[in-house]
């Protein structure tokens, strides 16, 4: 069947009803003398329907407040929008506290606090902060990214992550061909274009800050630099459920099965992956023997760390690796959470259910309905 | 410029993707097979102020929106063309005329003018004027207008006509290249669109029935079980709005509905505009040759109204360099100056390809690959038979 067409879901019901958290809100500073903790005022939604809207007490059972904590997930703030005009709540991110000048022409009141983005409220004891539906990457220190190049400049390149803004990778932040260190002279930058072009994906890592929340970035390891040899494939960062989480392990290698050999997957925390068969460099021999470090990197850096030239891959990792960047979308298309655990366990059932399929273990489709399948499999368990 | 828009992909993944894509059968990145389309999301009647509108959706969130309003509206007559004697007493004086008509008669003496529709094409980010929203709507519009069997229909006497607005508008951000959703959902918006059943008789004012449960859609409906109906005579599968598909072709490898990334490697990409006309006005060889008996079963026939060439983004892309020539490559690096790296590079340019280094597409497309294109579209019982039918069993709500 070439084309599946479906009839659209029937949108999920939403809260809806006038200023749903100032309600809520309000509730929950008239209970706020009575010894009742913040977090219980969560179970205002479910509990009662909006219009006859009665005052929470504190013996809310564990089951009301996660059916609770589901309802409030449904009750959307837009940007603009009051949240409270109670004094005694501190606003958090994706929020900020009217102003004088807004109160003239508006319904809001000057100093209650207003939504900045679209998504739920969320109260951690006096905090309110809305989460948002959809957001760009925001960088940390210390994340494990993959970027593009989208520009080159002078001394440094400006790298595509996700982010609000382009992050910066300096010329003197990359290893050198054959692990040479020493200043960056201006042959360097002449032969800038020799190390990463417009367009080159890389692994990087945040290694700094700026003020407006720019990122720089660094490749001074053996795990970073130039990728080649696989699929890219970008995934929402963060917000609606689905997309890459911080782990404790963002990249590894795995084998895959049908003989595909080894791939290795890289989960930039920014939401863009690399899946790529895995090769055999000399570095990470060298990394294996636990004798690579900055100290003799120039030993063990490879020749071949900014080749855009790939590898002769097999047909099957071919289509391993276009299996994995199934699975990786059938999970964020699901809105399910993509990690190393969740994509290893989605693998493993999406090679079960090809060697099941009328299709044999060559099919490799995991859109539409099979990747509801797929999903289904992973959170059944 | 590029007719699509340029995607930014480091010469490591388009040569991936060009050797995955080379492959027999093909190895797509989404794992689809090479004649599957993205699944849809598809509801038709969602704007309530409209003869007729649809939406559809992919799965990767690109979403396009067509509403279709018609007006009546006066022919504007040509001196020379067929006079009309508005009084019924005199009756067409001029015997050429009359004797004309008389001919036209028997046949069909509905005319059509492509001014009668009006295309207007929305992408969001780009205007209205430039040349990718304006080569999508002249497309689109030719699809439709280019047998003049379209615009007949909107022919309500010779001195009236409908005016239909065509208003297709993608909501979502231009993910991959547009042209296939826009077809597929103003097909859609077009089988949905339904046009007031017409009361006066001949060429006097227009009046309408205002009861819009009898209003006959502007595509009649045949019976919803043709394919499977026991007597081929009544598989009449009725004329249906054109589609315009986007296929392409890496090697020998002929891949339909390509995504964004897919077309960027993409050796040949054409937009390909075809129609079912009625199978009733069957040729009269198909009526002698009983051979031709599963063919008529099919129910369609198929017809090609259009095939344009799409600039493929991969002619723009930057070449990869060969290990071989690598400055950066640690041992020649010292060695390397600016002027024979220069000279490395303009060879590699030039050189056979080297495999796993990609090198952008030169030339035009091969006869043989084209030839093959086009046929594997109009196949019977193949992807756009099987593309129609999906259409026409959706829901007109």
């Amino acid at each position: 069947m070439p084309i599946t067409i479906l009839p659209p879901k029937p949108s999920r019901p939403i809260n809806n009803h006038q200023h749903p958290s100032e309600d809520d809100v309000s509730a929950a500073s008239d209970s706020d003398s009575d010894a009742g903790a913040a977090i219980d005022q969560d179970g205002d939604h479910a509990m009662h329907p909006p219009t006859k809207r009665t005052r929470l007490t504190t013996t809310t059972t564990i089951s009301n407040r996660t059916a609770a904590a589901a309802a409030a997930a449904a009750s959307i703030v837009t940007p603009g929008e009051q949240i409270t005009d109670d004094p005694q709540w501190m606003r958090g991110h994706g929020t900020y506290v009217a102003g004088t000048a807004a109160g003239s022409a508006s319904t809001i009141t000057a100093g209650s606090i207003v939504s900045s983005v679209a998504g739920t409220v969320t109260r951690t004891n006096k905090l309110l902060s809305v989460r948002p539906l959809r957001a760009r990457y925001t960088p940390e220190v210390g994340d494990l990214v993959v970027g593009r190049i989208v520009e080159v400049q002078a001394k440094r390149w400006r790298v595509d992550v996700g982010s609000t803004q382009l992050a910066a990778l300096p010329l003197s932040a990359i290893n050198l061909p054959g692990g040479i260190l020493r200043k960056r002279t201006e042959t360097d930058e002449l032969q800038i274009r020799t190390f990463f072009a417009e367009g080159d994906l890389l692994v990087a890592e945040v290694q700094q800050l700026f003020g407006d929340g720019g990122a720089v970035l660094h490749t001074r390891s053996l795990k970073y630099g130039k990728l080649r040899n696989g699929v890219f494939v970008a995934v929402a960062g963060m917000g609606g459920g689905g997309g890459v989480v911080r782990s404790r392990r963002q990249v590894w290698t795995m084998d895959a099965a049908n003989g595909g050999g080894q791939i290795d997957v890289v989960l930039g925390v920014n939401g863009y992956v690399w899946i790529s068969r895995h090769v055999e460099t000399p570095e990470a021999e060298a990394a294996g023997k636990g004798a690579a470090g900055i100290t003799n990197m120039e030993e063990s850096v490879s020749t071949t760390m900014y080749s855009s030239q790939n590898d002769r891959i097999e047909v099957e990792a071919m289509r391993e690796i276009a299996r994995l960047r199934g699975v990786v979308t059938a999970l964020v298309e699901n809105g399910l959470r993509v990690d190393e655990d969740m994509v290893v366990r989605g693998y493993h059932e999406a090679v079960e259910m090809a060697m099941v399929s009328p299709e044999g273990s060559d099919d490799i489709y995991l859109g539409g309905e099979k990747g509801q399948q797929l999903a289904a499999a992973l959170t059944g368990v | 410029m590029a007719s699509s828009q340029h995607v930014l992909l480091s010469p490591a993944e388009l040569a991936y993707l060009h050797a995955s894509l080379s492959l027999t059968p093909p190895i797509r990145p989404d794992g689809r097979s090479p004649t599957q389309f993205r699944p849809l999301v598809a509801e038709t009647g969602i704007l309530p102020g409209t003869n007729g509108s649809a939406r559809i959706c992919f799965a990767d969130g690109t979403e396009a929106i067509v509403g279709v309003k018609a007006e009546v509206e006066r022919t504007a007559q040509r001196p020379g063309e067929d006079t009309i004697f508005l009084e019924e007493g005199g009756v067409e004086g001029g015997d050429d005329a009359d004797g004309d008509g008389e001919a036209r008669e028997g046949v069909d003496k509905r005319k059509g003018d492509a001014a009668w529709v009006e295309m207007t094409v929305e992408i969001p980010g780009l205007r209205d004027d430039d040349s990718g929203t304006a080569f999508l709507s002249a497309m689109l519009s030719e699809a439709l207008l280019s047998d003049g069997e379209f615009a007949k229909r909107l022919w309500i006497n010779r001195r009236f006509h409908w005016k239909l607005y065509l208003d297709i508008i993608l909501i979502s951000p231009p993910l991959s290249y547009p042209l296939p959703l826009l077809s597929l959902t103003s097909h859609l918006a077009l089988l949905s669109t339904r046009l007031p059943r017409l009361k006066s008789e001949g060429d006097e004012d227009p009046f309408f029935d205002d009861d819009w449960a009898a209003a006959p859609y502007l595509y009649p409906r045949t019976t919803p079980t043709t394919t499977s109906s026991t007597s081929p005579t009544t598989t009449t599968a009725a004329t249906r709005p054109p589609i315009t598909l986007l296929v392409m072709a890496v090697g020998n490898n002929i891949i339909f509905d390509p995504s964004k990334e897919e077309l960027t490697v993409a050796d040949v990409a054409l937009a390909v505009s075809v129609t079912s006309t009625a199978s009733s006005t069957s040729k009269p060889h198909t009526d002698n040759a009983d051979l031709k008996e599963p063919d008529t079963e099919a129910g369609r026939n198929l017809r090609l109204l259009s095939i344009r060439t799409i600039d493929p983004p991969s002619r723009l892309t930057p070449p990869g360099v060969a290990n071989a020539a690598n400055a950066a490559y640690g041992a020649n690096n010292g060695a390397a100056t600016g002027a024979t790296q220069k000279m490395l590079e303009a060879q590699t340019a030039e050189t056979e390809a080297v495999e796993g280094v990609w090198k952008a597409p030169r030339g035009g497309a091969k006869r043989r690959v084209l030839g093959a294109l086009v046929q594997k579209v109009l196949e019977r019982g193949g992807v756009v038979d099987e593309v129609l039918d999906a259409l026409e069993a959706v829901d007109l709500g």
